[in-house]
């Protein structure tokens, strides 16, 4: 168990195409954090440095209150779940539980015992004496964890170790790991490009977009405050509308509609507007913006309306049932309109804060 | 494994394209064995004029001949030692490869040219790098205190054909154990860095059980070599000697059929490698597709 001190890490691959870029973050101890960006950020890269397998090129990377740069992976007291799992084909289950261990000298009843602790809490205790390829997807991925949890190390690192397993399982297994790790209490750095994944398992979410971290949060704050249209359209699904408006005086005209924006400099702005933000009719003063929709999809618990909204395309979601017609009116919940500025960061006009959370 | 089938419209069509190759193998493989087989069941008098069916004699008096017993033995220490040297040697140059320069095409290619080598000039390359009077390497042997001479010298001999033909199987085995060593997963490795074995510890725990397979096949495949191909390397530098040092079994059956003109024992002694070579696919096949993958 240990906190990860991760001080303005760079990398800079042969070639000098910098992956990643001034990375400050502090992992506290029994955090569970999860990289998350699109293809090609440098989560990975960010990943590996920490568990060493990658050169840090810049910076300083701390595992509890070691300066771990210059470390081998092994001596770094991690343990690693890799998406193609990485288990050793040749060796039973059994085996390939006990090679970190035996590699460290391990006593053998502590190997046995520890072995058979993490079976029974993955539930792999039927298959300790086969080899990988006669398991299943799910159960090669328990395998995986196993050879993370005997090791007992003082952290867990995850590259996107759920990506090759069906989307059920997958749903099954990430709250698995979480159970897990909360019952460990094991520090964790978790990788994946799947932005529900991360909501829905991160204790604190890390938005990196092309080697730079843009924001860092918990998952709701990070939805309900993203610092910029990047982290908007990122996070949810369907991600936030994005419209373009004008600021004059205090208030931004959107799709025809005029809303307050108090202390919001004049200019071209970006209006951003999550599909559950939408009423059908209107609550207190607000205007409507006039919309036509173009098509439904039915998602069984809610429906989702996209319509034509002042020259652009607007995803709103309603309940299952929801009668929706051509022409409509979509009236926007005030305090969770979102605004960008032309370099596409966040703008909060401080009234609107208020009534934000 | 998926095979494709392909579907000929004319039925006869796939029997006409296989013809040329099957000609090939009748006229030039099978007649000749059966050939062989047939002969090695005959003797000829001495001045080769009455030929008489003797059934397995040239068989049995084979096993009584020491020259042919010494022939067995020179064949097992050569085959053993030249397929662990080019195996090495191949296997060291592929993990040099696969460590730094992973895309380097250079040095791959220039590593694979000894494979395009024929083997009686590889057998005349290292003959001359290896000649007493001219040769480099008993120059440099000489000034570290040794006296090479593989025209008297019985080890001397067995060292140069082993090199010389090991030489020129490594690129072939080079190229295998390259393919092998990049199927394996850099997670793989890295896993096993983490789960703390050294550099040295992966190879023998990770890596070369991973390459069990490729290993296996090269044995079997370089095995068949040293026994068949390398007539003309042992032709070319040492002519089987000094005293018979360097006599392995498929120069044994050259020298005693088309030299000794004996072609009765010859042809059984060239039926007995068939069967060595027979039985030796036999059990890469089975092993192959059992034991070895993992
Ligand atoms: N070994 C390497 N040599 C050179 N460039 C590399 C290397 N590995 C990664 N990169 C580059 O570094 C950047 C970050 O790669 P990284 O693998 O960390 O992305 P990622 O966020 O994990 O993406 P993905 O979701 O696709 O796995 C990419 O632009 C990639 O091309
Ligand atoms: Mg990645």
């Amino acid at each position: 168990m240990a906190a990860i001190t991760i001080e303005n890490v760079g990398k800079t691959y042969a070639g000098g195409v910098p992956a990643v870029q001034g990375i400050d973050l502090n992992i506290r101890d029994g955090e569970f954090v999860v990289l998350v960006g699109p293809s090609g950020c440098g989560k990975s890269t960010l990943l590996r440095m920490i568990a060493g397998l990658e050169e840090i090129t810049e910076g300083t990377v701390r595992i509890g209150d070691r300066v771990v740069n210059r470390l081998e992976p092994a001596e770094r007291d991690i343990a690693m779940v890799f998406q193609n799992y990485a288990l050793y084909p040749h060796m039973t289950v059994r085996q390939n539980l006990s090679y970190g261990l035996k590699n460290r000298g391990t006593p053998r009843d502590e190997i046995v015992r520890r072995v058979d602790e993490a079976a029974r809490i993955l539930e792999i205790g039927a298959y300790l004496d086969r080899k990988p390829r006669a398991l299943s997807g799910g159960q090669r991925q328990r395998v995986a964890m196993g050879r993370a949890i005997v090791r007992e190390p003082s952290a867990f690192l995850f590259d996107e170790p759920l990506s090759n397993l069906d989307a059920k399982l997958r749903v099954t297994m990430r709250g698995e790991i979480r159970t897990l790790q909360r019952r460990l209490g094991t520090t964790s750095v978790y990788v994946t490009h799947d932005q529900l994944e991360a909501m829905t398992m991160a204790d604190r979410l890390v938005v990196l977009r092309q080697g730079r971290i843009e924001q860092v949060g918990t998952p709701l704050d990070v939805y309900r405050n993203p610092v910029s249209t990047f982290v908007a359209q990122f996070i949810g699904s369907p991600s936030m509308n994005l419209m373009s408006g004008t600021v004059r005086a205090g208030e931004v005209r959107v799709a025809d509609a005029v809303y307050p924006a108090p202390g919001v400099p004049d200019g071209a702005v970006t209006v951003g507007l999550r599909p559950e933000d939408f009423a059908l009719v209107p609550g207190g003063a607000r205007a409507g913006m006039p919309a036509r929709l173009v098509n439904i999809e039915e998602l069984g618990s809610q429906r989702l309306g996209y319509f034509r909204v002042g020259g652009e395309t607007v995803v709103a979601s309603f309940p299952a049932g929801q009668v929706l017609s051509t022409e409509m009116t979509l009236y926007p919940d005030l305090s969770r309109l979102h605004l960008f500025g032309a370099d596409e960061r966040r703008i909060d006009p401080a009234p609107l804060r208020a009534g934000a959370v | 494994m998926q095979t494709k089938r392909t579907i000929f419209g004319n039925r006869w069509l796939p029997y006409l394209l296989l013809a040329p190759q099957l000609a090939v193998t009748v006229i030039f493989f099978l007649w000749p064995a059966g050939q062989a087989v047939w002969q090695s069941f005959l003797r000829e008098d001495a001045f080769g004029l009455k030929t008489s069916f003797v059934g397995l004699s040239n068989y049995t008096r084979l096993f009584d001949n020491a020259e042919y017993i010494n022939a067995l033995k020179v064949t097992l220490v050569f085959s053993v030692s030249t397929a662990a040297l080019a195996l090495i040697s191949s296997l060291l140059l592929a993990l040099a490869l696969d460590r730094t320069i992973r895309s380097s095409r250079v040095y791959t290619t220039l590593l694979v040219w000894p494979y395009a080598v024929a083997p009686a000039i590889a057998g005349v390359l290292w003959w001359f790098i290896f000649n007493p009077t001219i040769g480099i390497m008993p120059y440099l042997l000489e000034r570290v205190g040794y006296d090479w001479n593989h025209a008297l010298q019985k080890g001397d001999a067995m060292a140069l054909v082993i090199i010389a033909a090991a030489w020129k199987q490594i690129s072939y085995n080079f190229l295998f154990f390259v393919a092998g060593l990049q199927s394996i997963p850099a997670s793989m490795r890295e896993a096993a860095a983490i789960d703390g074995a050294g550099p040295v510890k992966r190879f023998w725990t990770i890596t070369l059980p991973l390459l069990s397979p490729t290993t296996f096949f090269l044995l079997v495949v370089n095995v068949v070599y040293t026994m068949f191909d390398t007539f003309a390397v042992i032709d070319a530098t040492t002519g089987g000697g000094p005293a018979q040092a360097t006599m392995i079994l498929v120069y044994k059956v050259y020298d005693d059929g088309f030299i000794g003109l004996n072609l009765g024992s010859s042809a059984a002694q060239s039926v007995i490698l068939m069967g060595i070579v027979i039985a030796l696919t036999i059990i890469q096949f089975r092993y192959v597709e059992r034991r070895v993958t993992y």
